[in-house]
């Protein structure tokens, strides 16, 4: 046990590398959820004042939860590509001849979008408080520490079996389309009433939705236990789908 | 100098497309952006003030290829900056051929990423029940305008290739495009956009080229309008001749 | 006990890509064995299945007394890898690459910051050592490739191409710790292409080509198979025709360039001395004289129908006859 905790703090060191040790390599990760913050509330801030939106009369609250998702997204998304980068130039080799359990090799590649993330959600969130957003509360603020660097292993487990079914760089556009698609086609730019017919009906079975709206809660109103209990569930479940994805794409690496 | 420039147009072309995570995020996040913003904000049309549309999709679909034009043009820029760093672009600076061929050869790339992302979102509007007000006139208008548009932001994509050499940087821009695209009216219109966007909006060659490709889809072709959207480009393509010239100057320079 | 013993090993790609069609061999505990071949004849993919990286579609190996499919985990523990490809992250630092590898062998603490002490001193990159490795040169990272490989000292020790693209130096000292390490105990596999390489260093040689073991033995037993050594003579002044009648008692006449005749040596060098004091008594004093032993290439050659030195296509002709 002491063993595998030590692999994967060293996995998770390593990852944190590029972050640490590329002058800018991080900046547009970090940047980017922010800036689709800012600009989708001011391009799409006036959906307030639909009839029946509800919520709250500013945008950047009501969209604050798709932001933040993104920055798991995101992360998770760079986590795929960076696999895959080092299963493209046989860095992971040098991994898999090691006696560390797989099961262990991909839990330090994975855990460190958890930590990655929250350089991005405290940029987001820092900007988006100067920008008027609401503060969600000591509550709210759990659910995000908790809910976020979540989705991110989630995004990063769906990254990484990308990445070993694939083996190529070249298939970072489908890791981050998918994780678009889980965080956007959502009740993300309006209320689930006010969506195109398709979209409602695809954001009422996407699972990603309970997130949003678990999220949502402390920002637009007050975090309660009927709208949080999905959102754990769902990301409960998304790790153990998608984790066990990413298991058996590393156990069949070399068949 | 014609042969020249075609010749490296077909290598460009023939490049661009045999890495699909190159055409990828040209077609496919702009469509995904599509689909979201179309259902998400689909309410929008009942705002006051809100243009006259058959669907929030006829309005949209400008927003869509000016966003995928404008990643075009930065594809482009981190392609020459691919060819930059594996040598390929000292061996055409070593050979006897105008300089401006090199780059002239790349753009013809991006123009023909332009043609194809017209076609692409044209034939995704009509499917989805979009329609072209201005009929086939205004089908031609904008398949010249969104080529010429992402060959004007493939002059900006241009310019930083040279300066910084390197795809990683170049790659670091794409945040930008959506800045550039979020502070205009592409996704939204002018007048209900929230400050201080609708100020920036005001003067942003980005709202000039989207109100000149939405024109033709929602209502008729008007002079004014073309005028504008052909001074936008200009305005870009400028900018981007001007800057690519001193990145060259300054790369043959210090090479 | 074998330290690798494979017994019809093979490796199919898709339907039509036969990388390994079914090779047999025996590596002795404490043997250098080099797997000879040109590109593309299947060491790397062997070397990859022996080290558990790809699966066997047939056939059986194993590894340190483990079988490579049942037992991966076992064959891990046991061996060392430096492969070809094997990236190293350009962004860590020598040492932190070292202690990266000991933790991953099970070596923490203490014991994994003065393991990556010693083996960074042993292939002498301690100056280097806090540098990123991005900053190397390519000696210095083969150096720590091999380093990295050896942080759990295995008892089977994998190099794939260990020398290709280094230059003269920096592939004499790579040679050297091999030997060091094998007499230390360790068992070595090496891929190379590099013929001196398989023959300066290994015990025995496999030559596998088109995915098939061509041969197999020690490089002398190899080449005594192939050839004999030959003796090339010029003479100082006098008739060719004279020496070839002297030299012709002593052995086989073979053709040869104008001015010298080459005869085979059956007795090898130490008849040198005996054809001299021939030719001499026979008024035909020697210029200069040079004795010709067959190489690797010639038994490459005469087991593949091909060379595997210079540009290797096409038919060459082999060594004299045994």
């Amino acid at each position: 046990m002491t063993q595998s905790i030590a692999v994967t703090g060293a996995l998770m060191r390593r990852a944190l590398n590029e972050v640490v040790r590329v002058p800018g390599a991080a900046v547009p990760g970090v940047i980017a959820p922010t800036i689709f913050l800012l600009g989708l509330t001011a391009a799409f801030g006036k959906l307030t004042e639909v009839r029946g939106f509800g919520g709250p009369d500013d945008y950047i609250s009501f969209l604050a939860p798709v932001t933040l998702l993104q920055c798991a997204g995101f992360t998770g998304a760079a986590t795929g590509v960076n696999l895959a980068r080092d299963i493209e130039q046989g860095w992971f080799d040098r991994l898999l001849v090691a006696p560390t359990p797989r099961v262990v090799l991909l839990g330090g590649v994975v855990l460190s979008a958890a930590l990655r993330v929250l350089m991005p959600v405290a940029f987001l969130l820092t900007m988006g408080f100067v920008f008027g957003l609401n503060f969600p509360g000591f509550d709210g603020m759990l659910l995000i520490v908790v809910l976020v660097p979540a989705y991110a292993i989630v995004a990063a487990c769906w990254g990484a079996s990308i990445a070993l079914r694939f083996r190529t760089q070249a298939a970072g556009p489908l890791i981050q389309s998918v994780m678009f698609m889980f965080i956007l086609f959502t009740a993300s730019y309006a209320p689930l009433d006010l969506l195109a017919p398709w979209l409602e009906a695809v954001a009422r079975v996407n699972p990603v939705n309970q997130v949003i709206e678990a999220l949502r809660a402390g920002f637009v109103a007050d975090v309660t236990w009927e709208e949080t209990w999905p959102g754990l569930v769902t990301v409960t479940g998304m790790t153990l789908f998608f984790g066990a994805l990413a298991l058996r794409g590393i156990q069949r690496t070399g068949r | 100098m014609t042969a020249v420039v075609a010749a490296l147009a077909r290598r460009s072309i023939r490049q661009t497309f045999r890495r699909p995570q190159f055409i990828a995020p040209i077609l496919l996040m702009p469509t995904l952006f599509l689909a979201v913003n179309t259902g998400g904000a689909d309410s929008a049309t009942t705002l006051p003030g809100f243009p006259d549309v058959a669907g929030f999709l006829d309005f949209e679909l400008a927003g869509a290829m000016m966003q995928a034009a404008m990643l075009a043009g930065v594809s482009g820029g981190i392609a020459l900056a691919i060819d930059i760093e594996i040598g390929f672009t000292d061996r055409l600076l070593a050979a006897p051929i105008a300089r401006p061929a090199i780059v002239l050869g790349r753009l013809g790339a991006t123009a023909a990423m332009g043609l194809l992302l017209t076609a692409w979102f044209l034939a995704l509007g009509f499917v989805f029940g979009a329609q072209v007000q201005a009929g086939a006139a205004g089908v031609l208008l904008i398949a010249v305008l969104v080529p010429l548009a992402a060959l004007a932001f493939g002059s900006v994509g241009t310019a930083l290739a040279l300066w910084a050499g390197r795809a990683s940087v170049v790659q670091g821009i794409f945040p930008l495009v959506f800045v550039v695209v979020f502070l205009s009216s592409a996704f939204f219109p002018r007048e209900l956009l929230s400050e201080p966007a609708a100020s920036v909006a005001d003067y942003n060659p980005m709202s000039f080229i989207a109100e000149a490709v939405r024109d033709p889809i929602i209502g008729g072709i008007t002079a004014t309008e073309t005028m504008k959207g052909l001074l936008g480009i200009a305005i870009v393509a400028a900018i981007g001749s001007v800057l690519s010239s001193f990145a060259l100057r300054h790369r043959l320079r210090s090479a | 006990m074998a330290a690798i013993e494979v017994d019809n090993l093979q490796r199919r790609f898709g339907d039509e890509v036969y990388a390994v069609q079914g090779i047999d061999l025996h590596v002795d505990e404490g043997e250098i064995y080099a797997f000879l071949g040109p590109n593309g004849a299947g060491k790397t993919t062997t070397v990859r299945m022996l080290t558990t990286l790809l699966r066997p579609t047939a056939g059986t190996a194993r590894v340190a007394g483990y079988d490579v499919v049942h037992d991966a985990s076992d064959v891990r523990r046991a061996i060392g890898v430096a492969l070809q490809e094997a990236a190293l992250d350009p962004l860590m630092t020598g040492r932190e690459l070292m202690r990266l590898s000991a933790v991953l062998h099970g070596i923490r603490g203490k014991e994994s910051r003065d393991r990556a002490d010693d083996l960074l001193a042993r292939v002498g990159l301690t100056g280097a050592a806090d540098r990123r490795i991005g900053t190397y040169s390519g000696g210095m990272r083969r150096r720590l490739d091999l380093g990295t490989a050896l942080v759990h000292e295995p008892r089977v020790l994998f190099l794939d191409e260990p020398t290709t693209g280094l230059d003269p130096v920096s592939r004499a000292s790579i040679w050297d710790e091999v030997r060091k390490l094998n007499d230390e105990g360790t068992t070595v596999f090496l891929t190379t292409q590099y013929l001196e390489e398989a023959d300066q260093l290994a015990d025995r040689v496999g030559i596998i080509a088109g995915g098939r073991m061509a041969a197999e033995g020690t490089p002398a037993s190899l080449k005594a198979e192939v050839g004999v050594p030959r003796l090339e003579v010029a003479i100082a002044r006098g008739d060719i025709a004279a020496a070839e009648e002297v030299l012709g008692r002593h052995g086989e006449l073979l053709p040869t360039r104008a001015g010298t005749v080459m005869i085979t040596l059956p007795g090898g060098a130490s008849e040198v001395a005996g054809i001299v004091r021939a030719l001499d008594d026979a008024g035909l004093p020697v210029e200069s004289l040079d004795v010709v032993q067959p190489t690797l290439d010639d038994v490459f050659v005469v087991k593949t129908g091909r060379s595997l030195e210079g540009d290797g296509a096409g038919e060459v002709a082999p060594a004299a006859p045994a």
